[in-house]
């Protein structure tokens, strides 16, 4: 199983070696096959290693292999090291089955663009990136993985470098990853600190005796871990970057930003779980922060008028859930969710792609409406995937969303009280991914009509129909009060979990108020949007004051820009005016004239006079010998 | 057999260096002031060997060669720096050749 894992990782990065290494642009159908084949084939070989880790009984899916010592300091070996266990194999699948279909569809996307190459090299990087992540046998290697999925994200944001906008995203993205980075470095400190390795296997067996239930380092570890989570979670208070990440192309938001990288935080908090388990405080923080993410992010979704913002505010809300469950301790729960989420907000971002695609980068939702008659596959995909997003039975959203909010209620006041929030969230959700849908899809074509539409190839066209199917059904695999295979599938991984069922009672009280005011939400959604603009016109002004907070995503990025981005320049600008021509550049100036002042006082010695070199030397020595002679050294 | 005195051994090589000496000093043309400078390595070789038989050991010996291998490497460095100077028809004086610069 090891080789083929090695293989799995090693695919991609060979990929994006390949594609960088032309100095000009390699013919696009070579370009093509490179970019999807070996994630395609990825995906075949971790489905090879799922089906044999399946045969074996749980306590046996569990590979560690190391190619060798990566370094050596200290006492502190570190391994280049990959393991393999049940929980890598679920991200191995979810990474390599969605990242082929979004970069089969991206083939065809890219198409107008002239840095073909250039697009699929980096999506390449970000693939090995997050697979060295997930499958990575020590702390080194996840914050490694960790920082360079940072890196692709940062490059694939920044991708069309001549727009402003998104040179600013991007960096705004990587500042903020890096805040988390250091955050997860600092853990990584505190655990060679304690227990001497950063090993996996070593941490999560010795973390119960030596680090302690409750300890204050416990609790420092899992904070900092945290901080990681937060950033690349986009969470509260970190998130600001991912909205304006959508200056990305589009199955760039879908791969990155919706379903893959931003998840990675729920993965650090189920891998971490045994750390968590010692950090009551932490993990209760986590699942608060899970709880007011949801909420905030779903109430600013309302107000989006760019369909892709709409989108991405909906994956801040639903990574919420994940990390709301995740904190709360339901572990399959959440890694249920989130390959329900990776399913349809990849379906989202892909169709409203394919509407973009079509209306030649047409983003607003203001210069959208009757789509539906245009446009029949993104239609159908958008309209599942939204009902998917809702949390609507039959589709999958539904039994993932639900199954953390039932759970939850099991948890006591804090629990009942997070789940709450959560029912009210989703029901909140149905409205917004609704209003978007009717906004862009029926009602009566925008003014003006549409007039040439790009046609959607098979290329794009194969993706949503697969993703559509999976986010239709896929949520069958976990029924409650039935069957719930996933959580038979990570059950070794989750051995110390708590073992929280669902009662009969909370999963209709959930079901039912999820169901039916989420589709009475829909319904509000039609009225208010489903016949055109009207509605929506009349009542623009209403409550202007509160819909300027909520649009401007409650000020937070005016608050950072104006604490640290605005603090940091006055720093700058106070030091260059006032510290750095006092003191730096003065010190410099005194050192280098006294050095002048010295030169010129020593110059006439360098005559250049080869005989009265010697002289000196002579009887330099002649003194010296004088010297040692008379006192009697010798 | 008669021994000669190791302090004949170093009166002479005293008298070579002071010779050599004097001929750095006094002298400048480049080329007398490399005979002059091999003189003195010279006068240092006699009393290697003179102390190398006063002690009964070669290791003087064996620096007199290294010496003498020396000298010859400076010689050569030497020789091609006059000549360099000569095919600039500048006047062979170290005195004049003060300026490193042009």
């Amino acid at each position: 199983m090891n080789v083929l894992a090695w293989i799995v990782l090693g695919l991609p990065f060979v990929a994006f070696l390949i594609l960088l290494a032309p100095p000009k642009e390699p013919p696009r159908k070579l370009t093509r096959a490179l970019a999807v084949a070996p994630i395609g084939i990825g995906f075949l070989l971790s489905v090879t290693i799922f089906g044999v880790y399946l045969s074996r009984p749980g306590d046996e899916r569990l590979e560690v292999s190391s190619l060798w010592e990566w370094i050596d300091i200290g006492g502190l070996p570190v391994d280049l090291a990959i393991q393999v266990d049940d929980l890598t194999v679920y991200m191995m699948l979810v990474i390599t089955g969605i990242g082929s279909m979004i970069l089969l569809f991206a083939t065809d996307y890219m198409e107008p663009d002239r840095d073909y190459r250039r697009f699929f090299a980096e999506m390449n990087f970000f693939v090995f990136s997050m697979l060295l992540l997930v499958m990575a046998g020590n702390f080194f290697f996840l914050i490694v993985g960790w920082g360079l999925v940072g890196l692709a994200s940062y490059l694939l944001i920044g991708y069309y470098y001549d727009r402003p906008s998104a040179v600013a995203a991007s960096k705004k993205a990587f500042v903020i990853n890096v805040i988390g980075d250091v955050g997860m470095v600092l853990a990584a400190f505190l655990l060679v600190r304690e227990l001497g390795t950063l090993d996996y296997g070593e941490v999560f067996a010795r973390a119960d005796s030596e680090l302690g239930q409750g300890t204050g380092t416990s609790e420092a570890i899992a904070f900092l871990l945290l901080v990681g989570v937060a950033a690349k979670s986009a969470q509260f208070p970190l998130h600001t970057w991912l909205p304006d990440a959508m200056e990305g192309p589009t199955p760039v938001s879908a791969l990155i930003h919706a379903a893959t990288m931003v998840t990675a935080g729920v993965y650090l908090i189920v891998r971490c779980q045994v750390l968590y388990q010692n950090a009551p405080i932490a993990s209760d923080t986590i699942a608060v922060i899970g709880a007011i993410t949801l909420f905030f992010a779903a109430t600013i979704a309302f107000m989006q008028e760019d369909i892709k913002r709409v989108l991405a505010w909906s994956t801040v809300s639903q990574i919420g859930y994940m990390i709301m469950g995740a904190g709360l301790g339901l572990y399959g729960a959440a890694m249920f969710h989130l390959l329900m989420h990776a399913f349809f907000k990849a379906l989202l971002f892909l169709s409203a792609g394919a509407v973009i695609h079509a209306l030649a980068g047409e983003q607003s939702l203001n210069r959208m409406g009757g789509l539906r008659r245009h446009l029949g596959w993104p239609t159908l995909g958008f309209l599942v995937g939204a009902f998917a997003l809702a949390g609507i039975a039959p589709f999958s959203g539904f039994f993932s969303k639900d199954e953390i909010l039932e759970q939850a209620i099991e948890l006591g006041a804090f629990g009942i009280s997070l789940a709450v929030v959560g029912t009210i969230g989703s029901v909140m959700t149905a409205f917004y991914a609704f209003r978007a849908y009717f906004r862009a899809f029926e009602g009566p074509d925008r003014e003006g009509g549409y007039g040439h539409l790009h046609r959607t190839n098979w290329r794009m066209v194969i993706p949503i129909a697969v993703l559509t199917v999976g986010a239709a059904f896929a949520g069958w695999v976990q029924v409650p009060s039935g069957w719930h295979l996933i959580d038979d599938w990570l059950e070794p991984a989750f051995l110390a979990a708590p073992d929280v069922k669902a009662t009969v009672t909370s999963e209709v009280i959930i079901s039912l108020s999820t169901f039916v005011f989420g589709l009475a939400a829909i319904g509000l959604a039609w009225w208010m949007f489903g016949r055109g603009s009207e509605w929506r016109l009349r009542h623009a002004n209403v409550l202007p004051g509160v819909r300027r907070v909520v649009e401007d995503q409650y000020m937070l990025n005016e608050v950072y820009d104006e604490v640290f981005v605005k603090s940091g320049k006055d720093l700058g600008d106070a030091m260059a005016r006032d510290v750095e021509p006092g003191g730096v550049f003065r010190s410099v100036k005194t050192t280098v004239g006294v050095f002048l002042a010295a030169a010129a006082g020593l110059r006439w010695m360098q005559s250049g006079l080869v005989r009265s070199y010697v002289f000196v030397f002579i009887v330099g020595a002649a003194v010296i010998a004088a010297v040692v002679i008379l006192s009697g050294v010798i | 057999m008669n021994t000669v005195p190791i302090a004949a051994y170093i009166s002479v090589s005293a008298v070579l260096f002071a010779l050599g000496l004097l001929g750095v000093l006094s002298r400048r043309n480049p080329l007398l002031l490399l005979l002059a400078v091999e003189l003195m390595l010279n006068a240092a070789n006699v009393a290697l060997v003179g102390f190398s038989r006063f002690h009964e050991t070669t290791d003087g010996q064996v620096f007199a060669l290294v010496v003498m291998v020396v000298a010859a490497s400076e010689v050569v460095i030497g020789l091609g720096l006059v000549v360099a100077v000569f095919r600039q028809r500048l006047e062979l004086n170290v005195d004049l050749m003060s300026r490193m610069r042009g």
